[in-house]
């Protein structure tokens, strides 16, 4: 019988695995050794640099006397203000109510047998972007006014993401809509805008926005610098996700417009409950990437003297009595790791999520 | 009477547009006059009056504005041809690797692509620039890569053909200061052009694979069949067809790190935003064509770009498709 007869001793087991992936043939042979030979070598140097070579103890600036080697005690000793930037510590708990809430409004999101979703969908949309708004900047209802100029950090990168994107994904649905139009001046306008900024780069809009929209609005009305920076991100991230949201549009058959107006549906109707849905569904491995650009782009924050996570990291290493590329490297160690965790585990969310989607639309068509 | 309310539509459209334009326009000219600034582009052929640490061209501090510019610019060029460069081999052999049937080399390779690409490219410069760069040894004790290849904390010095009676190849040599002759690549140059290869070499990695993988696995066995290397199947047949797929996704990084060339700001090499938006803006005073001219010259590059890109693209398109 085919069936008792054994594979190989060669091909079964550790020694067959190994045989088969790594030394198959005498160039595969030199190359895993030579690569294995590296990979040993960077890693023990790695190992030596953060955990050996390091400066673990102490609290104060004292205890890194070399200022070489990696600071831990840095990053211990200046951790509010990666999180909070200059935020007053006695307000911090407004920062963390607020953060909480909408940490717990999406978790609730994500649990799909979750009752009355569509009215959590709801609160954290239209509801929960103002209330945190008006918790972390004071000044009406009975709490202490916090200038923007203050918020920073972890906190500050937060608010820069969720506000940014949220209005972008509106602006950029509409945008791509008038794409569509058939009014062709509205189409024109649209176009136009959108290709135009895409050509620009983040910093340089940051600058045009920073200094030229003052110019363009009458001097009674006054923007913070953060608000007018938040504006550049969501110029660009509006006509991202108009392109995202397009490519989705683009790949809904005409039949399903078609069928949306034979039902009698309106303008209004068939956008609302034939077309976006679909539309958004196809796009969203590309807006969940643009997500993660937005999460990763607003670092460039610091250029223009806001201070997110990053920008605070750079802001306390070069407090002279911090000063040395120990500390500073050990800044950069933290932030990288916080950002890589987000974007990796963000990026794995949204493939599974994407799987999820296409068994879903395999079934209805 | 459809037709008919959408020209009424497109009329009130249009009138907000124009109205909306003049308002901005109107607004902008009066808060320039209130804060006595003066218009237009003559600035452009005053002195400039300040020095740039790298220069292509010929370029003094009595040098005008434009000139400037056009150093500013040249730099700016020059930066996205290197990172487009390095990002390109890169991506290719990584790419490549991924698909390898080495265990090892596809996990490396994959290493590579979830490491860099996770981590915000500004970090990214910042830690060639802050941290790696500044490791390096000071003049005194370079480290030569090879006789005609010096590094140091101060760059990278490396020997440059020079046009004279006929051309000749001159090493960087120890002057009294510095290294003289050849041609050096500042320690800013150098992490930007680290920083963004390596990180926009990630997503290109992506695009080669997935190019790759595109390529139909009856190609690789018919051009096995026909007697073919593996190395001349991977060059003459399944290249060409992945070329197609990788095309346009790789335009968008090209344009991406041009882009993003622009963070150069940050560490102070004098790019066109950094020389620009940022010495010039401050010393004319003309924000309004300062940044017109910013925003034209990265307008006119991308479509450019974009224009030569889709005319290869069409070039190399399958016909009948």
């Amino acid at each position: 019988m085919a069936s008792d007869l054994k594979p190989s001793a060669a091909r079964q087991g550790l020694s067959g695995w190994l045989r088969r992936n790594l030394f198959s043939s005498w160039w595969n042979t030199a190359v895993s050794l030579v690569l294995l030979g590296l990979l040993v070598t960077l890693a023990a140097r790695l190992f030596q640099w953060l955990i050996i070579e390091a400066q673990w103890a102490g609290s104060g600036p004292s205890a890194c006397a070399d200022t070489t080697s990696l600071c831990w005690p840095f990053v211990r000793a200046r951790w509010p203000q990666f999180l909070y930037g200059l935020y007053p510590s006695e307000e911090v708990w407004r920062v963390n109510l607020g953060l909480a809430a909408g940490a717990l409004l999406g978790a609730a999101l994500a649990v799909r047998r979750m009752p009355a979703r569509r009215w959590i969908a709801a609160f954290l949309l239209l509801a929960y972007p103002p209330l945190a708004w008006w918790l972390f900047r004071g000044g009406t209802g009975g709490l202490t006014p916090v200038e923007t100029s203050l918020w920073g950090g972890f906190f500050l990168t937060l608010v820069v993401t969720g506000s940014v994107f949220w209005v972008s994904l509106l602006a950029g649905v509409l945008l791509a809509l008038g794409r569509q139009s058939r009014l062709a001046l509205l189409r024109q306008a649209c176009t136009v805008w959108i290709e135009f900024w895409r050509a620009v780069p983040v910093l340089v809009l940051l600058f045009v926005v920073i200094i030229m929209l003052p110019l363009f609005l009458p001097s009674n009305v006054e923007i913070d610098k953060l608000g007018r920076a938040m504006i550049a991100f969501a110029i660009l991230m509006s006509t991202y996700l108009a392109e995202a949201v397009r490519g989705g549009l683009q790949s809904l058959p005409t039949g399903q417009y078609e069928a949306a107006r034979a039902l009698g549906l309106n303008w209004r109707q068939s956008r609302l409950h034939v077309v976006l849905p679909q539309a958004l569904a196809v796009s969203l491995p590309q807006i969940t990437s643009n997500f993660i650009g937005l999460f990763k782009e607003t670092t460039v924050l610091l250029v223009i003297g806001l201070f997110d996570l990053l920008g605070e990291v750079q802001r306390a290493a070069s407090d002279p009595q911090w000063l040395g590329t120990g500390t500073t490297a050990a800044g950069y160690i933290f932030v990288a790791v916080f950002f890589w965790t987000a974007c990796f585990c963000l990026s794995r969310a949204s493939s599974r999520l994407e799987r999820r989607m296409t068994r879903y639309r395999a079934v209805a068509i | 009477m459809r037709k008919n309310s959408a020209f009424w539509l497109q009329c009130l459209l249009g009138l907000a547009l124009v109205a909306l334009v003049v308002l901005v326009f109107r607004t902008t000219q009066s808060n320039l006059e209130l804060l006595g600034v003066q218009s237009g582009f003559d600035f452009l052929w005053k002195k400039a009056g300040f020095s740039i640490s790298q220069h292509l061209i010929p370029y003094t501090e009595d040098s005008p504005i434009w000139a400037a510019l056009a150093v500013a610019i040249l730099n700016t060029l020059l930066l996205a041809v290197f990172c487009i460069f390095l990002a390109s081999v890169l991506g290719l052999v990584v790419g490549i690797g991924r698909l390898s049937s080495n265990w090892l080399v596809s996990r490396l390779s994959l290493a590579y692509l979830e490491l860099f690409r996770n981590i915000p490219v500004l970090l990214q410069i910042f830690f060639w620039y802050y941290v790696a760069l500044r490791a390096l040894p000071s003049l005194e004790s370079s480290i030569f890569i090879t006789d005609y290849l010096v590094l140091n904390n101060r760059g990278l010095y490396f020997p440059f053909i020079e046009f004279g009676n006929g051309f000749s190849i001159s090493p960087p040599v120890m002057g009294r200061f510095a290294y003289e002759g050849g041609f050096y690549l500042m320690p800013e140059f150098l992490a930007l052009w680290i920083g963004l290869s390596l990180y926009n070499g990630s997503y290109i990695s992506e695009i080669v694979r997935s190019g790759f993988q595109s390529v139909a696995r009856g190609q690789w066995e018919a051009g096995a069949a026909l007697g073919l290397k593996p190395v001349t199947v991977l060059r003459r047949v399944a290249f060409p067809q992945a070329l197609r797929a990788v095309l346009p996704p790789l335009t968008t990084v090209y344009m991406n790190m041009f882009k993003a060339t622009s963070l150069a700001a940050a560490i102070a090499y004098p790019e066109i935003v950094s020389v620009f938006v940022g010495t010039v803006n401050n010393l004319a005073g003309r924000p309004v064509e300062v940044m017109a001219v910013t925003l034209a010259f990265y307008a006119g590059v991308s479509f450019l770009v974009a224009w030569l890109m889709g005319r290869w693209n069409k070039r190399i398109t399958l016909r009948g498709q």
